[in-house]
């Protein structure tokens, strides 16, 4: 990693505010509530690559990537793309040039298409908000070779949203995310509303576009198996922190944290040539009341008086970043 | 083009609608009243606004069938000779008139405050729906009243009879903006909640541009079917207002001048002048009603 990564995000955190309504709050004698839910999360994506966020639902990551594209402020912590550091709070028009660079694929392509736009016009949004384009004839064509690149007819762009499959939509949107020439595409779960079938098709389609216009992607997603087909790197999110992040390969073949363990050991394994399976139980716990020390102390079949009291931090072991005392104390070796 | 007329046919909301001979029969009155009420200086007899074509001979001459009846006044004729039939229909002008700018007056005040309340939030959006709720503790047509009473002390004597119609469409439009807010914010936070305002946001589009653009549209489904039934609320208001002398001057009258006008002689036998105008409401009322009632179910995925 010579080349200076072209996102990276530094002790990024972010809470809400769950508390009950002030007068409730003042007849009860409560507290504010916050839930917590991305804490201390650092990492760095390399320009071209592609790094991913895994977790179970609610352990964070649709929150860190919401907060890179602008959608939520970050509570603390700072952003800093391509070198310089992203001020959330600057105007609408000091933004613009940083998110002309920076666009989202979502999960939901029944959802992420307003149904009463022609297609043409969804995909020329972002064209016509950063004023990129000077004529309606370059808008047309601009938006027919949108369209071709990611597999779909120009001849489409007069059609609405309702005339496509779930896998056409999504296409749609990967135009409308291309339409401004990104950098940097941050992909919140994209193929897991889709058909099985279809889902290899986008992912292909993604890896494609990757590597003829260079784009670095964040991936957000619970399916290990897309993961481990598109990321060069990979953190794992559990309760809002980052407890192992590892070049995808490593990750996969060597899993160091018992909870990358637990997620690596819930994938179903077809010829069972895997170790022995170490039954892990329990659910996440609440990120408004988290447990202390290591948050996942109260699942792990490892823990000890000092993960249930300290907080591990994140150290370096091999490749990776592992926090976990065990890993570091040499209790666990696979 | 054929296309298009086709898929319009082709069309969910076409298939329930001539399925159901009610709203069929509803589309076609409601059309009725529309057409005599643009072509009224065409279809009316008579010209009832004209002094010079009235004559108080032919005063209180009663419908043609009866015994007295005369063949030019189909209806009859009122206290100033004037033909019940040609006041009923420019009559139903005046009231479609108020109830159309009405309704647009509160529909624009209504989803304006409604999608920018449910898209902005906070203390925005508490200030405004706090006001929708404390005006809808207090009954449409006291607003209304109060409303016209103040516009009318502020317009000059001389202009209260031109003015009188857009004091109406005034004190019954803004009566009625709390139930579009209500339903506009409802429907504006569902929609805010879907990605593609995200993407949207993503891009970095002005919040006043996502509104307009992307959940206006969006919103205005749910605001036509209440639209719709609101435009039968709003006729009746313009009625009851005129009925109780506050609305149009006798000169132009409305549906609800007529038969107030009417009323006065129903106890001396007169009774054509009050009954045609109140049949003509209670079926144009009726008939957009139907209309809504049709557009609100039939929109509705849980009864299709």
């Amino acid at each position: 990693m010579s080349a200076p990564p072209l996102v990276a995000v530094e002790g990024l955190a972010r809470r809400f505010d769950v508390s009950r309504p002030w007068l409730a709050r003042l007849l009860t004698r409560e507290p504010r509530r916050w839930l917590q839910a991305v804490a201390g999360v650092d990492f760095a994506i390399p320009r071209g690559t592609t790094m991913a966020l895994v977790g179970e639902s609610g352990c964070g990551k649709s929150t860190v990537a919401r907060m890179l594209v602008g959608l939520l402020q970050p509570s603390a912590g700072r952003i800093l793309f391509d070198g310089s550091p992203l001020d959330p709070r600057a105007g609408r028009k000091a933004l613009a040039p940083v998110r002309r660079r920076m666009q989202m694929i979502f999960q939901d392509p029944y959802a992420s298409l307003d149904p009463r736009w022609r297609v043409a016009d969804i995909v020329a949004e972002p064209l016509d908000a950063f004023g990129l384009v000077a004529s309606r004839a370059e808008r047309r064509e601009r938006v027919a070779e949108l369209l071709r690149a990611v597999g779909l007819s120009p001849a489409d762009g007069s059609k609405y949203p309702h005339e496509f499959s779930g896998g056409q939509r999504q296409r749609i949107s990967i135009a409308r995310a291309l339409a401004s020439r990104p950098d940097f595409l941050v992909c919140d779960e994209p193929t897991s509303a889709l058909d099985v079938s279809v889902q290899a098709q986008i992912l292909n389609l993604m890896k494609d576009l990757q590597e003829r216009l260079g784009l670095t992607y964040l991936l957000i997603s619970h399916n290990l198996a897309v993961v481990s087909l598109m990321a060069d790197r990979v953190g794992v999110m559990y309760l809002g922190r980052i407890v192992e992040l590892a070049p995808a390969e490593e990750l996969f073949t060597r899993p160091r944290h018992p909870y990358t363990r637990l997620l690596l050991d819930t994938v179903p394994d077809l010829e069972l040539r895997r170790r022995e399976r170490v039954p892990v139980a329990g659910e996440v716990p609440s990120p408004i009341d988290p447990p202390a020390g290591c948050a996942f102390h109260p699942r792990c079949p490892w823990a000890n008086g000092r993960c249930r009291a300290e907080r591990p931090e994140p150290l370096p072991v091999g490749a990776a970043r592992v926090a976990c005392h065990a890993v570091e104390e040499g209790r666990l070796l696979a | 083009m054929t296309a298009a007329i086709r898929r319009f046919f082709d069309h969910d909301l076409w298939w329930s609608f001539s399925r159901s001979p009610l709203t069929v029969g509803a589309a076609l009155v409601t059309l009725a009243f529309l057409l005599a009420a643009l072509l009224a200086p065409w279809v009316a007899p008579h010209d009832p606004f004209d002094p010079a074509s009235l004559d108080l001979l032919d005063a209180f001459t009663p419908p043609v069938w009866t015994e007295r009846g005369d063949p030019r006044f189909l209806l009859g004729t009122d206290d100033q000779g004037r033909c019940v039939l040609s006041t009923i229909v420019w009559g139903s002008r005046i009231s479609l008139l108020v109830g159309f700018a009405a309704v647009l007056l509160s529909a624009a005040l209504g989803v304006a405050l409604g999608v920018s309340a449910g898209y902005l939030g906070g203390a925005y959006e508490a200030v405004v729906m706090r006001l929708a709720d404390v005006q809808l503790t207090i009954p449409g047509i006291l607003v209304a009243l109060t409303i016209n009473g103040v516009a009318r002390t502020l317009v000059p004597r001389e202009l209260q009879e031109a003015a009188a119609i857009w004091v109406l469409v005034l004190a019954i439009g803004i009566s009625d903006w709390p139930k579009y807010a209500r339903l506009a914010r409802g429907t504006t936070l569902v929609e805010k909640s879907k990605e593609y305002v995200a993407a949207a946001r993503v891009i970095g589009l002005h919040p006043l541009r996502i509104m307009v653009r992307h959940l206006l549209p969006n919103v205005m489904g749910p605001v036509l079917v209440i639209g719709t039934i609101g435009l039968a609320l709003a006729i009746i208001s313009e009625a009851t207002l005129s009925f109780l002398g506050v609305g149009v001057p006798p000169t132009t009258p409305s549906l609800g001048t007529l038969i107030r006008i009417g009323n006065d002689f129903l106890f001396s036998g007169e009774w054509w002048i009050t009954l045609f105008p109140s049949l003509a409401l209670v079926l144009l009322v009726l008939a957009v009603n139907l209309l809504g009632d049709w557009l609100r179910d039939a929109f509705n995925p849980k009864l299709r």
